[in-house]
C-alpha cells in the first residue's frame, strides 16, 4: 500500500503495525465496557473524559518527540509543505485513528443508552474536539523535551489542572469557575458524556453540541498556526 | 564562483548567514553564491559548521541573522522554494516501519511523482530488490542510498548533500560522481558538504573552507591546489606519540599536525621527506608506516589551520 499524502502514511503505517492496532483498539474497551455497563454515570463521565483527553494527548507527543530524534522532523522543514499544513494533516488524521480507537466505546454507550439519541452529535463532536486538542497539547509538549516519558509529564502537568477547572471532577457551583469551565473543551466532552450515559448534564444537548463544534474548529485554527512553533523549533 | 549569464536570478546566494548555538558553536558571518551548474564544497573537520551551513541552505535550520535566498526568493518556508532543492541531510532519517519503495514514494510525492523516475532511480542505486524490505532492516548504506533517491527524483535544480558518499560501496560512489557530474552540466547545482578532499576535487568547482563556524578561505579548486603546489605531505603512522614541536621547528615544515595514530607533515617545495625521519633520531622505531605523496586539497586546510581535515575511509 503507497502513502503519497501526509494522512495517507499516518494511515498505513497505523494499518501496518497490527500487534499496536490490535492492543490500541482493545486497550478503551478495558475501561470502557465495565463503565457503561456498571458504573453510575458521573463517575463513568469522569473516567471516560480523561481517559479521552490522555489517549489524544499521549500519542502526538511521543511520536513527535521519536522523530525529532530520528531526523525526520529536520526532512519534513524541507517538504515543500507549510507546516502549519503538515501539522493539521498529521494530528487530524492521530485524532481520527483516536476516534477510530474510541468508537467500539461510543457504540456501546448508544446501545446501553438509545433513548439518550440527542446527545451522540454532541458527544461525537466534543470527543473529535477533545482528541484534536489533546494531539496538539502533546505536539507542543514534543518541542520542549527529547524524551517520550518527559513529554507525557508535560502533558499530564497541564492536563490535570485543565481538568479540574472543567469541573470533570468535582461540580462547580461558583460563579467565576463555571465561567472558566465553559472556556474549556473537557466540560463539554464531560457534559455529553453525562446526557449520553443517562446522568443529569448541566447543558442542554444543542449547548454542549455547540461548544464541541467551536473548540473543533478554534482547535483545527490553532494547530494552523503552531505548525512553525511545532515543526521547526529548534 | 561561477558567473551567472542567465537571466534568471542565482539559485542560491547567502548574505551573513549566522547560527548561534550555546556554548559559542555555530556558523558565523558566512557569505556565499552558487551559480547553475556550480558544484561547491563545505570542507572543513568535524564541528566546523558544514552540516549547520547545510541546513541553513536546505530550509531545515533558521538563521539567526543573514539571509538565503534561493533563486531570488528569501522566504525558505515557500513551497515553491522548497520544491527547487534536493536535499539529503546527514541523519539518513525514514520511517522505519514502512517499506523503502513507500518511504520514498511518501516524500517523492510531495514534490509532485513520476513513478517511472522512481523506479529508475531504484535500480540505479541498486535498491530495487530491497524496495518492499522495511527500512529498518536496511544497512546504513542502504538508507544513504534511499536518500539520495528522495533527494533526486523530482529533478531539483539544487542539491545540498552532507557528505554523500558516506557508507556507499565503491560502485555506488562512482555511480554517484557520474550523475553529480552529469546533473552539473545540465544545469543542476550542486553544494557538498564533504571531508573527502578526492570526492571534492574531482567534482567540485569551487571550495569553501570551514573551521570553527567561519570561512577562512574560499576558491577555485585549483586556485586552492597552488598554495600548495610543489610542496609534499609525508604522513608518519606511528606506534606511540612523537613530539610535533620538533618537527614544525625543522626548515622546510610549512604544517604539522596528528590525526589518530597518523602525523601529516606539509613540506615545502625542494624539502627532502628524509630529513623528517632525521629529527625522529632515536624514535624512528616508532614510526610503523611511512609515505610521501602529492599535495591535495586537505593539505592546503592544514597550512591554512595547523588542523589535519579527518580521513575518510573506505
Amino acid at each position: 500500500m503507497l502513502a503519497g499524502t501526509i494522512w495517507q502514511r499516518e494511515l498505513v503505517e497505523f494499518a501496518q503495525r497490527r500487534s499496536a492496532l490490535v492492543i490500541k483498539l482493545a486497550f478503551p474497551l478495558v475501561f470502557g465496557v465495565p463503565l457503561v455497563i456498571a458504573a453510575p454515570p458521573v463517575y463513568a463521565a469522569v473516567t471516560l473524559t480523561m481517559l479521552i483527553a490522555i489517549i489524544g494527548a499521549l500519542g502526538a507527543g511521543a511520536v513527535l518527540t521519536r522523530e525529532r530524534q530520528s531526523g525526520l522532523t529536520l526532512r519534513y522543514r524541507t517538504l515543500p509543505v507549510t507546516p502549519g499544513r503538515l501539522l493539521i494533516e498529521r494530528l487530524s488524521t492521530n485524532a481520527v485513528i483516536d476516534l477510530l480507537q474510541l468508537t467500539s466505546v461510543l457504540v456501546l454507550i448508544a446501545l446501553r443508552h438509545p433513548s439518550q439519541a440527542t446527545w451522540w452529535p454532541a458527544l461525537v463532536l466534543s470527543t473529535v474536539g477533545v482528541l484534536l486538542i489533546g494531539n496538539l497539547m502533546g505536539a507542543v509538549a514534543s518541542t520542549l523535551s527529547d524524551s517520550p516519558g518527559e513529554v507525557m509529564l508535560y502533558v499530564f502537568i497541564v492536563l490535570l489542572p485543565l481538568l479540574f477547572l472543567s469541573g470533570v471532577f468535582t461540580a462547580l457551583t461558583e460563579p467565576a469557575l463555571l465561567a472558566v469551565s465553559r472556556l474549556l473543551p473537557f466540560s463539554y466532552l464531560h457534559e455529553s458524556l453525562v446526557g449520553a450515559l443517562g446522568g443529569q448534564p448541566n447543558l442542554l444537548a444543542w449547548e454542549t453540541l455547540l461548544g464541541g463544534f467551536g473548540f473543533l474548529v478554534g482547535a483545527a485554527g490553532l494547530t494552523g498556526r503552531l505548525g512553525q512553533r511545532v515543526l521547526e523549533a529548534d | 564562483m561561477k558567473a551567472d549569464t542567465a537571466s534568471e536570478p542565482s539559485p542560491l546566494i547567502a548574505t551573513g548567514l549566522t547560527r548561534a548555538y550555546r556554548g559559542g558553536k555555530g556558523v558565523f558571518d558566512i557569505t556565499l553564491q552558487l551559480a547553475a551548474g556550480e558544484v561547491m564544497g563545505l570542507m572543513g573537520p568535524n564541528g566546523s559548521g558544514k552540516t549547520t551551513l547545510l541546513r541553513m541552505l536546505a530550509t531545515a535550520a533558521t538563521p539567526t541573522a543573514g539571509q538565503v535566498s534561493w533563486f531570488g526568493n528569501a522566504n525558505p518556508h515557500d513551497p515553491s522554494v522548497r520544491r527547487r532543492l534536493g536535499v539529503m541531510l546527514d541523519q539518513p532519517a525514514h520511517f522505519d516501519k514502512m517499506t523503502g519503495y513507500q518511504n520514498a514514494w511518501f516524500f517523492a510525492h510531495q514534490f509532485g511523482l513520476a513513478r517511472d523516475r522512481l523506479d529508475e532511480l531504484f535500480r540505479w542505486c541498486g535498491l530495487w530488490d530491497a524496495r518492499d524490505q522495511l527500512v529498518v532492516e536496511y544497512s546504513l548504506g542502504m538508507k544513504r542510498k534511499l536518500n539520495l533517491v528522495e533527494a533526486l527524483v523530482h529533478r531539483p535544480s539544487i542539491l545540498l548533500l552532507d557528505e554523500p558518499t558516506l557508507a556507499l560501496d565503491y560502485r555506488a560512489e562512482l555511480d554517484l560522481i557520474e550523475r553529480l557530474q552529469l546533473l552539473s552540466l545540465t544545469g543542476t547545482a550542486v553544494v557538498l558538504a564533504t571531508n573527502d578532499v578526492h570526492l571534492a576535487e574531482r567534482l567540485c568547482d569551487y571550495v569553501i573552507f570551514l573551521h570553527d563556524g567561519r570561512l577562512i578561505r574560499e576558491g577555485h579548486v585549483p586556485e586552492l591546489l597552488t598554495e600548495v603546489a610543489g610542496s609534499k605531505e609525508v604522513e608518519l603512522q606511528m606506534n606511540s606519540p612523537i613530539n610535533l614541536e620538533s618537527l614544525r621547528a625543522l626548515a622546510g615544515v610549512e604544517a604539522a599536525n596528528v590525526e589518530g595514530d597518523t602525523v601529516h607533515i606539509i613540506l615545502s617545495r625542494g624539502a627532502n621527506p628524509a630529513q623528517v625521519l632525521a629529527v625522529l633520531n632515536g624514535t624512528a622505531d616508532l614510526v610503523s608506516n611511512m609515505r610521501v605523496r602529492r599535495p591535495h586539497l586537505g593539505d592546503v586546510f592544514l597550512k591554512l589551520t595547523g588542523v589535519a581535515l579527518p580521513a575518510v575511509h573506505r
